[in-house]
């Protein structure tokens, strides 16, 4: 066992990720939501419909009728009349909870930085996103650097420890990005790169470096192999380690990148290199290579009307999402922002508005689409048999504007209940924390790269 | 293409031009005589007088001349008519704060006029010489609606300067600007602090003033030295000429001068109570400070923010000032439950208080109708809520004889769209301003087009 592709320290991750499943699959009762609009995300809308949820995994999704049969009588019954079901809401594209840590802006190539160390589980911007029906968040690594850190996925169980609100099982991620942030950050200290000639000289160079790295250590595993007892391992290194992983396919690549010349750009870098992109981030401007990279198998997650408040976003339009969507891209919308990720179903609801979208998809843009981002579409993301049971009520149609998340339910499990008093929270009883980094990174000024709020 | 979109089109009978520079905005000249224009079959949303369905409405070279039921108004001979069978009809919408026209992107600093930092008391600064026409973000605002703003410096000095008001189409910027300083702003509480890096009172580069106290001391002794300047300029005005030459200079720091002053002058209007003040203010505590102040002075306030005041709502109320409430997406406090500044419109005008909203942005102007819905999602009534972005700013800027509702008499700044205003979901159709049809294209329209998939 002389594989250096595992750090003590993702161990360490996963092991603490093990604890929420077992405490959580033991305590909570079965669960019916019924009458309510149920919309999947996966297979349309249920009008006065039912979803059962047993040992915090949904059971049964359907007709009240179907579902009262399936269930046993003992379970707990909420009614959902008038009212509307969809899976819990998943933002692919947050810096929450990372405090002033968001970006290690002190060379553009840092891939071992795991934003884990820097998660604060009661930063109470958690708190809000999961008052706007948020159950799942990938929490990214800033865009200062061509090749930031691993990302933290995260369920938005508020009030539970900070161990417990990791994303169990869920791959690992890491964040690149280009365009005008790195060439900012580093060309005002007048250090490579400045520009997107040496924004993209930057990586290719890393993986350069990682490929030699790797070889190394393919040589000296294949050795070991072989029974060779005379063997020496290469040295360690947790930047090219972390880099290798990325060529082996073993990180989910998520890109920063607004532009169309360097979606291409990345996409060619990666073919060179052998990696796949799993999506472009903002991607303002996928409506004008939409059917490029869709052949690329790349997604994106973007704003939904954001524009103009850089260079970059100049050529953004509201229609992109939708028209990316229409040229077989992947599209979730995503928050950046700790204000935004409040209301992502409203920012859903814009894209009936800008293109035409149907209620399915512009659900699907929030849920099931953001969880393939994320890479745990497998887990969660809409209403199926064996997906967790993270659930939000809705007062009315939360692709409108008068939408609240009324009750959101995470493993079948109540985590916020606007009925309540105080904070509306069944878990928290501690302090919260917050007013660090308030997302948003491509927003800021360079001074922001210190941690600075917008 | 409905026919309804077919029909708008054949409407458009004005010249419009693509300005030169970083923008190619759609210029429209609004001194075109647009005729006669009846909209007629649509829910027309009136604000000041309840819905009326399946409605009629007159607009006759750029003013509402008749609304009413199909019954009870009829279609002058020769208009050109507008079927909005199934659409929404409703007064353009009015955003009480924005920086519209004093940044094209945020980012280039180069191009933002949003402040002028280099003091804290600059009355004399109007954004009218900075508002920038052919800005791509006035066909992208008016597209969803918009029709009318306050354009405000921000909020970063005591008294950044005078408010414009602008309409939101026009060949040029005097055809845009309607009057150029409409209100006074001013702000207290952190944001103009001059604490220097790391905030607080200290720091380096710090100066004064740099506390709550600085801000407050240095505001009444402007406001005096402007009292004591309009007194006497009012009592040389009574004598011989050669007088007025031989007074002291300077801005009338205690000593009687008359000499004609950029600064004293701009807040005369204000001390005389002509025109609103609009105080930009945050936490219940500084709204309590500030007021005490502004009352000493009898100015005529509008109170704008109040985003933290949740514990004063009683204390507002007795004020009986109208108040820009927002922005409600403004992140709650510590201590404070995720709904506290969703539900200020609300729990405000629960207590009698006349509200408006305000989208206080440049880039997120567009949005200001959603604003407005959550407003209802949070407990303000719906007919309040379109008020907070129709009637109310116009009362609050004394301009709602002529703009904020379909009322025969007013100006034909009107919006159709196919549905509900406030819904995220609804597509604006057509815009009027000034009674004419503006052409639905944005830069952004033509990148949509240019790139849409061709079937």
């Amino acid at each position: 066992m002389a594989s250096p592709h595992f750090s003590l320290r993702h161990i360490l991750a996963l092991s603490a990720c093990l604890l929420p499943l077992t405490a959580a699959a033991q305590t909570i009762p079965d669960l019916v939501i019924k009458d309510g609009t149920v919309m999947t995300a996966s297979h349309g809308t249920i009008p006065h419909g039912a979803v059962w949820v047993h040992n915090g995994k949904i059971a049964a999704v359907g007709t009240i009728d179907e579902v009262s049969k399936a269930a046993p009588t003992s379970a707990t019954i909420v009614s959902a009349a008038g009212k509307y079901v969809t899976p819990g809401i998943i933002d692919p594209h947050s810096h929450s909870a990372l405090g002033n840590d968001v970006n290690e802006a002190t060379s553009p190539v840092t891939p071992s930085m795991m934003m884990i160390d820097a998660f604060d589980n009661t930063d109470r911007a958690l708190y809000f996103a999961l008052a706007g029906g948020v159950t799942t968040e990938l929490l990214l690594h800033g865009s200062a650097n061509m090749i930031g850190g691993q990302n933290v996925s995260i369920k938005n169980r508020f009030g539970r420890t900070r161990e417990e609100m990791l994303f169990a099982g869920a791959p690992r991620t890491i964040k690149f990005a280009s365009g005008e942030n790195p060439k900012r950050v580093y060309g005002s200290r007048n250090q490579l790169p400045s520009t997107r000639m040496g924004n993209f000289e930057v990586m290719r160079q890393s993986f350069e470096d990682a490929k030699v790295y790797m070889a190394g250590w393919d040589a000296y595993n294949a050795k070991v192999a072989k029974g060779d007892k005379e063997a020496v391992a290469p040295h360690r290194d947790l930047k090219l380690e972390a880099l290798a992983d990325v060529l082996r396919g073993k990180l989910l690549v998520e890109i920063h990148c607004y532009r169309a010349d360097e979606f291409l750009t990345e996409e060619a870098i990666a073919k060179q290199y052998g990696y796949k992109i799993r999506a472009f981030h903002h991607a303002l401007e996928m409506y004008k290579v939409g059917p490029e990279i869709a052949a690329d198998g790349t997604g994106i997650a973007t704003f939904a009307d954001w524009w103009g408040f850089k260079d970059e976003a100049w050529d953004a339009i509201p229609w992109n999402a939708v028209m990316s969507m229409r040229e077989g891209v992947k599209v979730s919308l995503k928050s950046d922002s700790n204000d935004f990720v409040r209301r992502l179903n409203q920012e859903a609801g814009k894209m009936v508005h800008y293109g035409g979208a149907t209620e399915d998809e512009a659900i699907k843009m929030i849920t099931l689409n953001a969880a393939w981002i994320m890479g745990v579409d497998d887990k969660v993301g809409s209403l199926d048999n064996g997906k967790d049971g993270d659930l939000v009520i809705w007062n009315t149609d939360p692709l409108s504007s008068y939408a609240r998340a009324e009750k959101v339910y995470i493993d079948g499990d109540l985590y916020f209940d606007s009925s309540l008093p105080g904070y509306g929270l069944t878990h928290f009883t501690g302090v919260m924390h917050g007013g660090g980094f308030g997302g948003a990174d491509d927003e800021d000024t360079a001074e922001d790269y210190d941690g600075g709020a917008l | 293409m409905t026919k309804f979109n077919r029909i708008i089109v054949s409407t458009i009978a004005l010249t419009f031009a693509a300005a030169s520079a970083h923008a190619q905005a759609i210029m429209v000249d609004t001194t075109t005589k647009p005729g006669v224009i009846a909209i007629v079959g649509g829910k027309l949303l009136t604000v000041s007088h309840g819905t009326i369905e399946n409605g009629v409405l007159i607009m006759e070279n750029g003013k509402i001349t008749a609304i009413g039921t199909a019954a009870a108004v009829k279609v002058p001979k020769g208009a050109t008519i507008v079927d909005a069978k199934g659409m929404t009809v409703y007064p353009g919408l009015f955003d009480a704060e924005t920086n519209l026209g004093l940044t094209e992107v945020a980012a280039d600093q180069v191009n933002n006029d949003l402040v002028e930092p280099s003091e804290e008391i600059l009355p004399h600064m109007h954004v009218y010489d900075a508002f920038h026409a052919e800005t791509e973000h006035i066909p992208i605002d008016r597209f969803n609606g918009i029709t009318t703003a306050i354009v405000a410096p921000r909020g970063t000095d005591i008294i950044p300067g005078q408010d414009t008001l602008i309409q939101l189409a026009g060949r040029d910027r005097d055809q845009m600007i309607l009057t150029r300083d409409i209100s006074l702003s001013m702000n207290f509480g952190e944001a103009p602090k001059r604490g220097g890096q790391g905030g607080g009172a200290g720091g380096p580069g710090a100066r004064y003033p740099s506390t709550r106290m600085g801000e407050i001391t240095q505001l009444r002794q402007a406001l005096i030295d402007a009292q004591e300047y309009m007194k006497a300029r009012a009592a040389s005005a009574n004598k011989p000429a050669d007088a007025e030459a031989s007074a002291d200079s300077g801005r009338g720091r205690g000593g009687p001068s008359a000499k004609f002053d950029l600064r004293n002058e701009a807040l005369i209007p204000y001390l005389k109570g002509e025109r609103p003040v609009i105080v930009g203010v945050e936490e219940g505590h500084d709204v309590e400070a500030i007021m005490d102040l502004v009352t000493e002075f009898h100015l005529k306030v509008v109170l704008s923010g109040v985003t933290h005041s949740q514990g004063v709502l009683d204390k507002i109320a007795s004020y009986h000032v109208p108040v820009i409430v927002g922005p409600i997406y403004d992140l709650p406090e510590a201590g404070e439950r995720y709904d506290a500044v969703y539900s200020l419109p609300a729990e405000l005008a629960k207590r009698g208080v006349k509200v408006a909203l305000a989208s206080y942005s440049n880039e997120f102007i567009r949005n200001l109708p959603y604003a407005a819905g959550y407003a209802v999602a949070y407990g303000l009534p719906y007919d309040e809520a379109l008020k907070t972005i129709t009637l109310n700013p116009a009362e609050m800027f004394g301009i709602a004889d002529k703009y904020g509702s379909l009322d025969a008499g007013k100006v034909a700044n009107v919006v159709i769209a196919n549905g509900d205003p406030l819904d995220v979901r609804t597509d604006v159709k057509q815009v009027y301003i000034d009674g004419i049809a503006i052409p639905m294209v944005t830069r952004q329209t033509r990148l949509r087009d240019e790139y849409m998939p061709k079937k």
